[in-house]
């Protein structure tokens, strides 16, 4: 039957991604009756110890050549340990570079790829993989008829892995990686300064959309996002408009989030905004209209005015937070 | 009795010197004005000669009359008082000249005294006051629309000490000649007796020498330079006026022949026609475009004023051959512009072309019929199809109408959401049809519109109407794709819609859109489509008036009234809207500082709408504090765009006091509603569509 | 430089979602039901592409996997001057998918020759699962940077700036390679102008068949098939929304604020 793979790519943390493909995998590979083999290179101890926690088997490629992260490279040792460790499923984040690798590693392997899943099963005819397309208007069900299927999943969305009650032992895989791989090189990496949290893991999120008006209000926003410990994000409307970055935009177009709250003011929910927050767990919304789709969408919401709404809200939650 | 007359060149010898001085006066004049004429030959040709008595009787209006110098009455007067002045002054010098030189006895008698004498005299002295009063506007009141240049200042001095050492000349000449019928000159008549009173004849008689050649310099000094100075106005704008454009309301733009046009729109002065030139040498300065300009007061750089200055500018500085070469050229699209404008001047700026709503208050308010906003559209065109160069939010509204035929990227709505429980029917499905129902873009796809253009089909229902609607076949008119600039898919829009209604055996076109409105009814015939169209203002009149709708008064607030640019002044339909407000309140309006044809445009025109406006200057913000003024609970709109947009500019101004926003439609059919059971009232709710 | 640009024709994204409709027995869109655009992500490859032809000179090549109508993406692309355009016609397969399309893209660009730059959309605003790409770099065995927002040629190669979860990640590289492209402020798609839209309908497009590629449709069927698509539907939406009521504003604010305090409590 073969292995369930989580892959950890290099530099990866035991964060709230992480922690969701642990759980997709553990899942699967429970369910398939299979062993779910965590495979990671160059990744701290802590993320070492986390996995040894979570997996039935931990696998730690280690090249020279990976240290660096580059891309050719990362994709050669990972097929190379695919290959050798009999993957019947590989499973990976939703960070960049699983993304970029996901195709790749599939075809290398023989078998198929599959992109953005949000929830996994398996099935008599394969794996079934449930996305959302047509810009979040549809829903499509997918099989993998040809194995390995590897997978990119929306990592956060999935219910983390319960903790093993022993810890296993990391294994040492050495991977041997041809030359073939200089056609790029890795000349230089900038970490983009950021005073908050990254949206993508923002745990709260207040996001402002057309209905605001102008930049001025999203001022008040990031006031009342102060209190919230939020981050401030913004529909593609707001951002188009200029009046705020366009990396604050959330979207199908923009960022994909999964917050445990995403507080929605004065934007209508486009379907191609809601295809930025399907994985937040709790979403609110101000807005006038009580017809928006936002509200479809709401666990609870305030038909109001956003004017006469931020303000007072804003010292209410300041005053029961404390 | 000896028969009242007087001596011409009493007191001067060497008269014969004038005559000389004479021909380098003219020499200077007429080649200044035959430079201009030059100019304007190596423009473009266009018919502007024909149906020479409709273009007379705009020139007595316009030119004569000069009927919108009074709208600003301290203007009109002072305007009138040197026009006036001036046209009999010349004439008494015509006199003269017709019977000294040419012999013909006319100065004498009761055409001399009555005329000659008194009339000449009192008009004269009314010139003077209209100098006094101009220099008052000028260097007292200085009123923000007027240039005020050097040039400006000296030819008002110019003409008042001309107009003062005339009165001078003629004083001394009564006071010395003891002239028996001074007294038919008043002035005059006051002058000679003050100056015998002070000074000797001797020295009257010096005196008078000696102004009256100063009086000649000055004179021909003015004749030889007003052609180079916005004085040539006295010739042009006459010029301009008559052969201004009769067939096109300002707000109707012209199709472009895409196969043989050289340029798409306009970069280079010989891009322009000869009318077009002749509007830039027709202007006065006076400023009433720019400051009518909504963008303008709002604070933004746009200037039509400015604009057509720049222009003009431009014109006086280019090589007339290298203007009149071009001009003649071949069409060669590779070969760039010959003299270019865009952004060669201040004014000229992309930046300031993008502010403008199209409202055409620019062209209403000249007095000499110049056409300045068809000039900022034709830039327009340059800029959007020549170089593809357009702010990005009108780029994607552009790009929207393209694929998916209306302007609103990431609107949700789909075009018959608005008829969710009306059961309004596909105008293929209507049995003999009375109109179809046009529900436009505004009206189908943003929120806040869709109880305007539900309450709108309600009243149709009510009335027992024949309509139906086009529904997912319905597109933008290509309104805002004209006047953004985009007339290539204007022209494929305009086209598909024209076929479109031709196959669907659509006669009668109700629009709720007062843009769609203008498009349909002025534009589509460009097209070939022959089609009745209403506003529907004007239909709802009408069917008010056939007593197919009764509608009694029930609304008890106070209402004013916001003229949409496409229906009042571009379309003269200032009344319909007001009698259906009537209507409902059974009360007179309070009508806004800017109403009617002279409305103040809220700034969704032209496109803008699709546009963010620097907080400051924006154009909402400034009606909406008109409606404010008022002191009205209600401001009626008839326009889907005025709608959301003075509801975001009243949102914006109006801490204390909320004004509400409602379509006339709405206000009709809460009318109606209201004693009646069958009917929801409408509801307002900001739009926040979003994506 | 020579570069290649693919281009998806897909159903308008931003058709309202009440005029959009699936044909369940074909499990896709009902073509009916939206109009068809460019994807806007390969409208970013594209413009990215002119940028890097006018700051580096080289020929653009525009290439489509689509029905007869997908003619219309290469259309607008030579409008925006793109040099050359390729179409190889889809005969009637409904779900070519990401591996279905790789497998024709690729065997069109081996027949096209060369290039320096081959470029994608980071995905496609229909199904969106970004993986042709990568798919195409391994049938030609190129190396492939995803997520790239800019693009310089230098001596030493083409100079590639990618957006990585943590900021951008400079890479170079000496030969030909892949590269999907997102999204930026500086690669928002230009407007044709009016005399090139003019032209582009009279220019050639180099229309091929699979069996001009050395195709078959069972071979594309076949790739295709390594991912089958066994349902298609539109979500109902299960979340009912609690509207906060209260008889005075302050009164729902305190409501809403609670619950908002709440949820953060919960976290």
């Amino acid at each position: 039957m073969g292995n369930v793979i989580s892959c950890f790519l290099p530099g990866t943390e035991f964060d709230r991604a992480a922690q969701g493909l642990l759980g997709a995998a553990a899942r699967l590979a429970s369910a398939c009756q299979v062993p779910h083999v965590a495979l990671a290179a160059c990744v701290s101890d802590t993320m070492t110890e986390a996995l040894e926690r979570h997996a039935d088997r931990v696998v730690c490629i280690r090249s020279g050549l990976l240290s660096n992260d580059h891309p050719e490279s990362c994709l050669a040792a990972f097929h190379a340990a695919c290959a050798s460790l009999d993957a019947q499923t590989v499973l990976l984040g939703q960070d960049a570079r699983s993304q970029e690798m996901t195709p790749r590693l599939g075809y290398r392997l023989g078998g198929c790829s599959i992109g953005d899943a949000q929830s996994i099963d398996m099935t008599d005819g394969g794996l079934s993989v449930r996305r959302s397309v047509y810009g979040g208007k549809a829903v499509a069900v997918v099989r993998a008829s040809r194995t390995p299927a590897v997978v990119w999943i929306r990592a956060r969305a999935f219910e983390p892995a319960a903790e093993r009650s022993d810890s296993v032992q990391t294994e040492i895989l050495d991977v041997e990686i041809s030359d073939g791989i200089a056609a790029t090189q890795v000349t230089g990496r900038q970490e983009e300064s950021r005073t908050g949290v990254r949206l993508e893991d923002a745990p709260v999120i207040v996001s402002g959309g057309r209905g605001l008006g102008g930049p001025e209000p999203f001022e008040e926003l990031k006031k009342l996002a102060g209190v919230m410990k939020a981050e401030v994000a913004a529909s593609r409307a707001a951002c188009d408009a200029g009046w705020v970055p366009p990396g604050l935009q959330v979207g199908q177009t923009g960022k994909k989030v999964a917050p445990e709250l995403y507080l929605a003011i004065a934007i209508s929910g486009a379907s191609q905004h809601l295809m930025g927050i399907t994985d937040a767990r709790v979403i609110a919304a101000i807005n006038t209209d009580a017809e928006a789709p936002i509200f479809r969408h709401c666990q609870f919401g305030l038909v109001d005015d956003w004017k006469n709404v931020v303000g007072p809200l804003t010292e209410r939650i300041a005053s029961l937070l404390q | 009795m000896e028969t009242a007359t007087r001596e011409v060149y009493w007191n001067i010898s060497h008269h014969w010197v004038m005559y000389v001085l004479l021909v380098p006066t003219m020499a200077v004049a007429l080649y200044g004005v035959w430079r201009h004429v030059q100019r304007w030959r190596a423009g473009k040709p266009v018919v502007r000669f024909d149906r020479p008595v409709m273009r007379l009787k705009r020139l007595i209006r316009f030119g004569l009359l000069q009927i919108s110098l009074w709208r600003d009455p301290l203007t009109g007067l002072l305007h009138a008082m040197l026009f006036w002045g001036f046209i009999t002054l010349t004439a008494a010098t015509t006199v003269v000249m017709i019977h000294e030189d040419l012999n013909i006895p006319l100065m004498q008698g009761r055409f001399y005294l009555y005329f000659q004498s008194l009339f000449v005299d009192v008009l004269g002295l009314l010139a003077i006051v209209g100098t006094l009063l101009a220099g008052l506007q000028r260097w007292v009141l200085r009123p923000r629309r007027l240039v005020f240049s050097g040039e400006a200042s000296c030819l008002l001095l110019l003409v008042f000490t001309i107009l003062v050492t005339g009165y001078l000349l003629e004083g001394w000449r009564i006071a010395v000649t003891d002239d028996p019928w001074g007294h038919w000159s008043p002035v005059g008549r006051v002058v000679a007796d003050v100056s015998a009173a002070f000074v000797s004849d001797a020295g009257l008689r010096t005196a008078h020498v000696v102004v009256w050649w100063f009086h000649l310099v000055l004179v021909f000094g003015f004749i030889a330079w007003a052609p180079y100075t916005k004085m040539r106005h006295v010739l042009t704008a006459p010029l301009n006026i008559f052969t201004a454009d009769l067939d096109s309301r300002a707000g109707t733009l012209k199709p472009l022949d895409f196969e043989t046009a050289a340029s798409f729109g306009v970069n280079s002065l010989e891009q322009f026609t000869w009318k077009e030139l002749l509007d830039l040498d027709a202007c006065t300065e006076c400023g009433r475009c720019t400051d009518a300009c909504p963008a303008a007061s709002a604070g933004k750089s746009l200037s039509p004023r400015d604009i057509i200055l720049d222009l003009q500018h431009q014109l006086h500085e280019a090589d007339v051959s290298v203007l009149s070469a071009a001009s003649k050229a071949a069409s060669d699209p590779d070969s760039g512009p010959a003299l270019p404008i865009i952004d060669t001047r201040p004014a000229l700026s992309p930046e300031s072309l993008w502010q403008c709503t199209t409202c055409a208050a620019c062209v209403e308010a000249c007095p000499v019929s110049i056409e300045q906003f068809p000039k900022i559209l034709d830039m327009r065109r340059y800029l959007v199809m020549e170089e593809a160069s357009l702010p990005p939010m009108l780029a994607e509204a552009v790009t929207s109408l393209e694929q998916r035929g209306h302007p609103f990227r990431g609107a949700q709505a789909s075009r018959t959401d608005w008829t969710d429980g009306l059961d309004i029917p596909h105008f293929r499905d209507v049995e003999d049809p009375e109109v179809l129902l046009w529900v436009g873009c505004g009206g189908a796809l943003v929120d806040r519109n869709q109880s305007s253009t539900r309450a709108l089909a309600r009243l149709l229902q009510k009335a027992g109407v024949r309509f139906g609607i086009l529904g997912r076949d319905e597109t933008c008119t290509g309104d805002p794709a004209r006047r953004i600039g985009h007339e290539f898919l204007f022209d494929a829009m305009a086209r598909s819609n024209v076929e479109r209604l031709e196959s669907a055996g659509v006669r009668t076109v109700v629009t709720s859109c007062p843009h769609c409105f203008h498009t349909f009814r002025n534009e589509y015939p460009q097209f070939g489509a022959h089609l009745e169209v209403f506003h529907y203002t004007t239909y709802l009149a009408r069917l008010i008036g056939e007593g197919r709708l009764v509608i009694d008064p029930a609304v008890t607030e106070s209402i004013t009234l916001h003229d949409p640019c496409y229906l009042g002044r571009h379309n003269g339909i200032t009344q319909a809207p007001r009698d259906l407000v009537g209507r409902v309140t059974g009360r007179p309006l309070k009508e806004m500082r800017q109403h009617g044809a002279q409305s103040f445009c809220c700034g969704g025109g032209g496109g803008m709408s699709f546009l963010e406006e620097e907080a400051d200057t924006r154009v909402n913000i400034e009606r909406a504090r008109q409606v404010v003024e008022t002191g009205a609970d209600t401001v009626a709109v008839a326009c889907p765009f005025c709608t959301t947009m003075l509801e975001d500019g009243l949102g914006a101004v109006s801490e204390e006091r909320s004004v509400a926003v409602k379509d006339i439609a709405e206000l009709l059919w809460d009318s109606v509603s209201s004693d009646s059971s069958d009917g929801d009232a409408s509801t307002d709710h900001i739009d926040s569509s979003d994506d | 430089m020579k570069i290649l640009v693919c281009l998806k024709q897909i159903p308008d994204p931003e058709v309202a979602p009440r005029d959009f409709r699936l044909d369940e027995n074909n499990l896709i869109a009902d073509p009916a039901s939206a109009g068809l655009v460019t994807n806007i992500f390969c409208e970013n490859a594209l413009e990215t592409a002119l940028q890097l032809k006018e700051a580096a000179g080289g020929e653009i090549t525009v290439l489509t996997f689509g029905p007869a109508e997908a003619e219309d993406v290469l259309r607008k692309a030579l409008a925006v001057r793109a040099d050359h355009a390729v179409h190889v016609i889809n005969p009637g397969l409904l779900h070519p998918g990401s591996s279905g399309a790789a497998c024709v893209l690729s065997a069109a660009i081996r027949k096209l020759g060369s290039f320096d730059l081959l470029m994608f959309g980071r995905e496609a605003g229909d199904w969106g699962e970004g993986q042709t790409a990568g798919l195409v770099a391994e049938h030609l065995g190129l190396p492939f940077v995803a997520f790239v927002d800019s693009l310089q040629t230098t001596e030493s190669g083409l100079h590639i700036v990618g957006q990585t979860d943590s900021g951008r990640e400079e890479l170079t590289a000496a030969g030909p390679v892949v590269v999907s492209i997102t999204n930026s402020d500086a690669n928002v798609p230009r407007i044709p102008k009016t005399r090139d839209i003019m032209m582009a309908h009279r220019r050639d497009i180099t229309t091929w068949s699979l069996e001009d590629i050395d195709l078959t449709e069972d071979l594309v069927r076949e790739a295709a098939g390594s991912v089958e698509v066994t349902e298609l539907f539109i979500p109902e939406k299960d979340t009912t929304c609690e509207f906060i009521t209260g008889d005075s504003a302050d009164e729902r604010i305190d409501a809403f604020a609670r619950r908002i305090v709440d949820v953060i409590g919960s976290i």
